[in-house]
């Protein structure tokens, strides 16, 4: 005896029926809409057979009202083979389990019951559309069966589901997640349209047009042509070894300047934002000393460091130490004091306090601050070598200009803007790694 | 101010930075007051990380905190001294604003339009990380004149600065705001100027301070460098050159001299800003 | 001056309500408790030991009582069962297998089974609370402190939550500590209530709820429960105007 579910009251009736089942319980409510849409409601007066063990297992149900008793076949080998069922009861799932196809239990209404019938494989399908969701409520599904129907672990192993879910969403399928979605929208397509913008714009006012103050300029086809050829006119391209040198010595150098601004820079901040003595004797010192730009240290860094070479690296690492020091003690002392003082009443001492808080609580705005410090370090070192210095980028885009170069002034731009951006997205992915359950967090709060 | 006169962070403070200056005049005179036979033990040391000066690495080369001192009391009374400032000061004034009138309405409009967004931001992206020094040589080339691409520099360090908190400042505006808004019946205009505009204001406030600091960097530098560059007399100027010059003339003293000036006028203007923020944002003194 | 010649005593095991409008300082009476305020006169102790007192403003705090915070304390960064086994592991009262044993079957009793690797800023509020007072209870408290810990959530969650925290104390009888500005709330679940004045606070009028444990949601209906908050509800009322007045800012 079955009705179909189609009014909206019968709809608002069966997600607050879900919501009381174990499954379901903290479901969103888009989820719960969809799923009360493909519910079938059915009645039992008391005494009818539901189904019986060995029955095909196709539907789940959930109990409305009334109460239903589910006894489990000797074979099955519960602990305890009689469960009884009210308003939020969860039993026919059979079909959820690795190689079940038929019923487990026979299922009676002791009194007059209303259901919620869910065909098993539509109810996965819909939670598999459902990224996190979904993938919760299977969980919760295992999590209910394993507890509530005391069967042995072995036979209840729940079906995986299949495609972007797991029982836990790892950072690369969340990102495979938001790839594929990216493509779906509209945005891949306005950002070729503003690059086509951008470059059409640079070709016909230099090459075409000749605009007055643009025909000095390098043009896009000079350019290119320039990176692509093999035996270049000036020097450098793609397939000069070069090309490659500088690019290395310069990222070896921000390299070395970044790792140790950040070792220093990191438990100098730490110090910082967790000491107040420290901060009061050191602070005052190092707000001094940082409103300096970091390039007006170069001559002084030149007479410092008798090589070159380490002058050029001493400022990329001033830079980003200031950069890194600064935002890791802004980290620190702006964790929530609640987290601090919940660890204290839970008989945190102070070392574990910083281990176990501060550093995980100052994580984000470090990484923030590394970000910074790429960039300001990438900054310092094209000026410090394009005034001192023999090789990287900054010495190739200083004296192509001398040397009237000019194509490669612009090869040498592009390539610093592409090794820079690669260096920061490094840092970025590094940070999420670190910090998973940050990722998770923003990815259920994007509006 | 009593009352901070005598707290024990003061008192700390400002023992460390005697402390440090002391450490600073003793490093800086080593030379004198370490003879040579002090080294011999640590000669052949110092000799494999490639010191081969008879005073302490990196400090001994500095000069000493009386020195800079003096000379600074020196040129203050020179006329050049202060044209440098003012140079400078223009530079990053006009930099600086120009910035703001540009980068303020464009981080608007890609906030504001999901399709300027996506066709702006990702070039805006793209051109980013490109060091604005990097771009001095395409800029002298462009521009008439090197004043102007002096100030195009500037302009390119804090104008990223500004985009960026400016997208942030209108990203993190509270959606209730629009909806109490819309709920009122304000036109989109009226949204725009009465909700956009205000909330986004404390993060170019913000954005503004972080940009001022950018700014000086960049105008240091590109003094630097075109005026060390370039061998024209007469241009250039401003306290990046005046420190460059003193390099070049071997009066050590006065590049620190040049060195503090710069951070001295770097923190008149960032206060400066900030006085300027609190003026145009009275509602956040409130929190 | 936020709290002036206040004077409580707490029997062990009872659940003590303290409502008072916002600002009043009823927060910086549990914070007092707890370990995060000093007290400038006065004294305060547990179980015959003094936490606090004249000589000693700051008392230390403790796992013997345990806080549970308005906005939530929950570890972003540790998963729930990261959060919950904190305690024990962090004393060295446990070992980290024993911990994870015992932390897993607290949640499960608390209906938490399915989100032991969550973070908890993947789950509802609602379960967040129930997490941090299972975290809480962990470490055998004697007493927990809860500063309006629902007091962000929707009302029927927050009747949820009562009967949720009623069938934990049932279970665990500590002495709890409840701070709210809900009268209703505060005579559902209290077996006393004191309502504080607005600021400097101190107990105004001190109720004894003698609707008998164990209760359920039908208590809000009934005639005893109506006619205690017919008594009380004048108090409160007075207290509120006076701090609306005063133009209190959020405490």
């Amino acid at each position: 005896m079955e009705a179909a579910a189609t009014a909206n009251g019968a709809v608002d009736g069966a997600v607050a029926a879900l919501r009381e089942s174990t499954p379901f319980g903290d479901a969103s409510p888009g989820l719960l809409a969809r799923v009360a849409a493909i519910a079938r409601a059915a009645r039992y007066p008391a005494g009818a057979r539901i189904y019986s063990a060995g029955d095909d297992a196709d539907d789940i149900f959930v109990v409305v009202s009334g109460r239903v008793d589910h006894v489990f076949t000797p074979e099955v080998g519960a602990r305890e083979p009689l469960k009884r069922m009210t308003r939020g009861g969860v039993f026919g799932w059979a079909g959820l389990l690795l190689g079940q196809t038929r019923r487990l239990a026979t299922v009676t209404a002791a009194e007059p019951t209303e259901v919620l019938r869910f065909d098993t494989e539509a109810l996965v399908a819909l939670l598999e559309s459902e990224s996190l969701d979904g993938g919760r409520v299977m969980e919760r599904f295992a999590g209910m069966i394993q507890r509530e129907f005391t069967l042995p672990a072995m036979l209840s192993q729940v079906r995986r589901l299949s495609g972007p879910l797991t029982e836990e969403m790892s950072s690369l399928s969340l990102t495979m997640y938001r790839l594929s979605l990216w493509l779906k929208s509209p945005r891949p397509y306005l950002m070729v349209i503003g690059f086509a913008l951008f470059l059409g714009f640079w070709y016909l006012a230099v090459e075409v047009w000749k605009l007055p103050r643009f025909r000095e300029m390098p043009g896009l086809t000079s350019v290119v042509k320039e990176w692509v050829s093999p035996n270049p006119t000036y020097g450098l391209s793609l397939y000069t070894e070069e090309y490659y040198q500088h690019i290395v010595v310069s990222v070896w150098r921000v390299t070395k300047a970044f790792v140790l601004a950040t070792l220093l820079g990191v438990t100098f901040g730490l110090l910082l934002g967790w000491s107040r003595t420290f901060k009061d004797y050191v602070f005052p010192v190092f707000e001094m000393l940082r409103p300096i730009p970091i390039l007006a240290w170069v001559p002084l860094a030149i007479v410092m460091f008798i090589a070159t070479e380490s002058a050029v690296v001493y400022l990329a690492f001033l830079a980003s130490f200031f950069a890194t020091a600064l935002n890791t003690m802004l980290g620190v002392e702006s964790i929530d004091e609640s987290y601090i003082r919940a660890a204290d009443c839970l008989g945190a001492n102070r070392r574990q306090v910083f281990r176990h808080v501060i550093i995980p609580g100052a994580l984000p705005f470090i990484f923030t601050g590394l970000q910074i410090s790429v960039g300001v370090s990438w900054f310092s070192l094209v000026a410090a070598e394009m005034v001192s210095g023999q090789y990287g980028l900054g010495y190739v885009i200083n004296t192509s200009y001398m040397m009237v170069r000019y194509p490669t002034i612009i090869i040498g731009m592009v390539t610093l803007g592409i090794v820079g951006y690669v260096t920061s997205a490094m840092v970025r992915v590094a940070g999420d790694y670190m910090m998973e359950w940050r990722v998770r967090e923003l990815a259920l709060s994007e509006r | 101010m009593k009352k901070f006169l005598s707290s024990p962070a003061f008192w700390r403070g400002a023992a460390s930075i005697v402390v440090f200056l002391v450490l600073w005049e003793i490093g800086a005179r080593s030379k004198q007051w370490m003879s040579p036979e002090f080294f011999m033990p640590f000669k052949e040391l110092l000799g494999a990380m490639g010191f081969k000066k008879d005073y302490l690495p990196w400090i001994g080369a500095v000069p000493a905190p009386s020195g800079v001192l003096k000379a600074w009391i020196a040129v203050l009374g020179q006329q050049g001294y202060w044209q440098s400032w003012y140079m400078s000061m223009f530079r990053v004034m006009g930099g600086f604003v120009a910035a703001m009138i540009v980068g303020i309405p464009f981080g608007l409009m890609l906030a504001v339009s999901r399709v300027a967004h996506g066709v702006g931001f990702p070039v805006f992206e793209v051109l980013r990380p490109i060091p604005p020094l990097a771009w001095v040589p395409a800029s002298i080339i462009f521009w008439p004149t090197q004043e102007l691409a002096i100030i195009f520099i500037t302009f390119l360090g804090a104008f990223y600065t500004i985009v960026i908190n400016v997208l942030g400042g209108a990203r993190s505006i509270d959606v209730r705001y629009f909806q109490a808004a819309q709920s009122m019946g304000s036109s989109n205009w009226d949204i725009f100027r009465r909700v956009i505009l205000p909330g986004t204001l404390p993060s170019i406030v913000v954005g503004s301070a972080v940009g001022m600091g950018i700014t000086w960097e960049v105008v240091v530098a590109a003094e630097m460098i075109s005026g060390g560059g370039s061998q024209q007399a007469g241009v250039g100027g401003g306290l990046g050159f005046f420190i460059w010059n003193s390099y070049v003339g071997g009066s050590y003293e006065q590049i620190v001299v040049g060195m503090i000036s710069i951070g001295i006028a770097g923190f008149i203007s960032s206060e400066l800003l900030r006085w300027g923020g609190r003026y145009a944002t009275p509602w956040l003194k409130a929190r | 001056m936020a709290v002036d010649h206040c004077s409580l005593e707490i029997e062990a095991g009872e659940i003590c309500m303290i409502v008072g409008p916002s600002g009043c300082g009823k927060t910086t009476l549990l914070n007092a408790i707890a370990g995060f305020h000093d007290i400038t006169s006065g004294r305060i102790t547990m179980d015959g030991e003094v936490l606090c007192s004249d000589d000693k403003p700051k008392s230390t705090p403790g796992p013997d009582r345990i806080v549970v915070f308005q906005n939530g304390a929950l570890f972003p960064w540790k998963s729930n069962l990261e959060n919950v086994i904190f305690g024990p592991v962090m004393q060295g009262k446990l070992a980290r297998k024993e911990a994870i044993e015992k932390g897993r079957g607290m949640m499960a009793d608390a209906g938490l089974s399915g989100v032991e690797h969550n973070y908890p800023g993947e789950v509802s509020s609602g379960m967040r609370r129930r997490v941090e007072i299972v975290r809480a209870l962990m470490n055998d408290p004697k007493a927990l402190l809860l500063d309006e810990p629902y007091r962000a959530l929707d009302s029927l969650t927050k009747s949820v939550m009562h009967e949720a925290l009623l069938e934990i104390y049932y279970k665990n009888k500590v002495t709890i500590f409840f701070i709210t500005h809900d009268l209703e709330e505060a005579i559902f679940l209290g077996h006393r209530v004191a309502i504080m004045t607005t600021r400097p606070c101190k107990p105004k009028k001190v109720l004894d709820v003698d609707i008998p444990h164990p209760r359920d949601y039908s208590v809000l209906t009934s005639k005893r429960f109506r006619e205690l908050i017919e008594e009380t509800n004048d108090a409160v009322h007075e207290e509120a105007l006076k701090a609306f007045q005063a133009g209190e800012k959020e405490g």
